[in-house]
């Protein structure tokens, strides 16, 4: 008798443990969905206040799990989320940066993938992951938790470059690959952007931008330029570049015309990713050097005020 | 401590069986842990090893802490950032340590297969792992702690000697205890004390490993059962440290004994038994034929008193017997073991005259 209401006892405080858990999270749930509703007013708030307030300063900053403190490079979707991966490991993390909502994350290959990962792109439903070496890994969206199977692409650009970012022009197909380090002598002088297009096998296949850098570093004082990445303004056209060593931020025409050449708003540690919405955000992601990584929201475009020009 | 034993007895049924109190005691510890959890939900974050500032890192959607807004008010009142939050995760901490080395300490006094423990390591089990967490949880990323931790613990030297090396296992993992809990990984913690107490309790349960050539409990029984026989002794109890080492069980085992080996052997002018004929066996139905041919040879008379099987360890076969007067113990152990020799472990032979050299054959 006394071991049936032993047993019983036992049974009676799981079964109203887990029932008062369960309400619990319900609340909880409720209460996430409340702050996420608000941060998302916030900044839909911040982005439709006109004038100087909001330029230059961030509208909001995520910070990012443990498993990104090395956050590389960033690329927006088609429908507005943000693809972000970590240096070493070929794992994609799918985040929603209007409410700070890390949605997802999938592996490439069925063992994982590692290689020095520093940059990806979109083009329509297909990814792009660059490796430094110029490697280009492209593959599709997976589910959460899931391994996609991935199509390699190799530049053989390795021995001109060191890569760290990547951009698809959505009008021409081309993946632009920006130099971080130019290892052909008589080039350390330019900015070098290479134009690739891996299913040409002709001479089209790949063409070079090159614009010297004293036109780019303009009044700004910097010893060089090393791109950390690369994206696409919707709304223009226009090449976005950031850099991680310098904290700069370069915004040209496919032509090769500077349009802007500033110093990065904020005080940002290694900035490494940079994505451009189409409703005006740019992202920067921030490496996490001392601390955890996060991604910085900013309302795009700056405007002369905004930064030492 | 009153309460929590009084929970145990209840869930235990009274038992008294170490391993069915330890299930018991951690099916409590589990609900503490759960309404815990359920009142302070950061709890879970300390008990999985993320410590209560870490961002969770599970798979699905995964809300980002706010980098320009003071931190998510569900975090805010354990957060380690704050004074108070700091207070909580350390007495949290040490108290999970000690709830997860209480049993350690049990298993350490009950479970042994020498009589007697060291108050001293007992009171160690329970304070170093305090200790080396605190210690942790000051240096956590620190290298600049570590190295000056280091250089104080080289200044501070002690040195002790334990009585036994089981008890090293014990100190080493009070300092595994102490890292897990100072990490904030006290499900490690957790995990290890736990299967660490179970395989400990069934592998003395079992008595695992032991050495055919050591001594037997008949060995070790003999010389109390031979003094209880004695006239002289006035029935007290001979080995004191013996008896309290047994369980309840064991104690009414041994207790049935006395009575009947002091029935055949003491309380006579002639007793009609004078000797315990022990054998280890494997093969009880080969070797009894074996032996008591023998017996019917070398003894006066003699009697089965018992048969104790066991499963995974040799049974014991147990005689009490009266030798002719021109046979030795010698003679008697020697044609057991030419007669039985392939079927038994170990015999022995005890005398009630206390000034014969107990033998012990082993083959």
């Amino acid at each position: 008798m006394r071991r049936r209401c032993a047993v019983a006892f036992l049974i009676g405080v799981t079964a109203a443990g887990t029932a008062c858990r369960e309400a619990s999270r319900a609340n909880a749930g409720e209460k996430q969905e409340a702050e996420l509703t608000a941060r998302e007013g916030r900044l839909a708030g911040a982005l439709a206040a006109d004038g100087d307030r909001t330029r230059g300063k961030p509208l909001a900053r995520w910070i990012l799990p443990p498993e990104l403190r090395e956050v590389s490079g960033l690329a927006l979707t088609a429908d507005g989320r943000l693809l972000a991966h970590d240096d070493e490991q070929g794992k994609v993390f799918v985040i929603d940066p209007r409410r700070g909502v890390l949605l997802k994350k999938f592996t490439l290959g069925d063992r994982g993938l590692r290689a020095d990962f520093e940059g990806i792109a979109t083009a329509q439903s297909d990814i792009y992951l660059l490796a430094s070496n110029g490697t280009v890994y492209q593959f599709q969206e997976g589910a959460d938790g899931a391994a996609v199977q991935y199509t390699q692409l190799d530049s053989r650009l390795g021995r001109e470059c060191e890569f760290e970012g990547v951009a698809i022009d959505p009008d021409s197909a081309w993946i632009l690959l920006p130099c971080k380090n130019v290892k052909m002598k008589g080039m350390r002088d330019q900015l070098v952007i290479y134009r690739w297009h891996p299913e040409r096998s002709d001479s089209s296949a790949l063409s070079m931008l090159t614009i010297p850098l004293d036109q780019v570093v303009g009044s700004n004082g910097w010893k060089g330029l090393h791109p950390s990445d690369i994206t696409i303004d919707p709304a223009t056209g226009n090449y976005v570049l950031i850099s991680s060593q310098e904290k700069a931020l370069i915004e040209l025409t496919p032509a090769g015309d500077v349009v802007r050449s500033v110093n990065l708003p904020g005080k940002p540690r290694q900035p490494e990713g940079v994505a451009i919405s189409s409703d005006g955000l740019l992202i920067v992601s921030d490496e996490g050097t001392k601390g955890s990584a996060s991604i910085t929201l900013y309302k795009w475009p700056f405007t002369p005020s905004a930064a030492s020009q | 401590m009153r309460p929590l034993s009084q929970i145990i007895d209840f869930m235990t049924l009274g038992s008294e069986r170490p391993i069915w109190r330890l299930i018991a005691y951690y099916g409590v510890l589990a609900a503490v842990v759960f309404t815990l959890a359920y009142f302070i939900p950061a709890t879970d974050q300390l008990l999985l090893g993320k410590g209560l500032d870490a961002t969770p890192t599970q798979a699905g959607p995964l809300i980002l802490q706010d980098g320009l807004r003071d931190v998510p008010a569900a975090q805010s009142a354990l957060a380690a950032g704050s004074l108070a939050g700091l207070a909580i995760t350390t007495a949290l901490v040490l108290v999970g340590t000690l709830l997860l080395m209480l049993p350690v300490s049990w298993v350490y006094m009950s479970a042994r297969h020498v009589p007697g423990h060291s108050q001293a390591v007992v009171q160690t089990l329970i304070i170093l792992p305090l200790v080396v967490a605190g210690i942790v949880l000051i240096v956590r990323d620190s290298l600049a702690l570590a190295f000056s931790l280091a250089g104080v613990v080289a200044a501070v030297r002690f040195r002790t000697n334990l009585r036994d090396t089981r008890d090293v296992v014990f100190i080493f993992l009070a300092i595994a205890v102490g890292f897990a809990a100072g990490v904030q990984t006290l499900a490690v913690g957790a995990v290890l004390t736990i299967i660490f107490n179970f395989v400990l309790l069934l592998t003395w349960r079992y008595d695992y490993g032991r050495n055919v050539l050591s001594p037997t409990a008949a060995s070790r029984w003999a010389e109390p059962l031979n003094s209880l026989a004695n006239e002289d002794d006035n029935g007290s109890v001979p080995d004191r440290d013996l008896v309290l080492t047994l369980t309840p069980e064991n104690a009414d085992a041994l207790a049935d004994r006395f009575e009947r080996v002091s029935d055949v052997l003491g309380n006579r002018k002639k007793p009609r038994f004078t000797a315990v004929l022990s054998i280890m066996t494997d093969d009880v139905g080969e070797a009894q034929p074996r032996i008591e041919v023998v017996l019917d040879q070398m003894t006066r008379r003699w009697r089965l008193d018992e048969v104790v099987t066991h499963t995974g360890k040799p049974s014991q076969i147990y005689y009490i017997t009266r030798l002719k007067k021109p046979v030795t113990r010698d003679q008697l152990l020697t044609a057991i073991r030419e007669q039985a020799g392939d079927h038994i472990v170990n015999v022995d032979l005890e005398t009630r005259d206390p000034t014969d050299e107990d033998v012990r054959i082993s083959t």
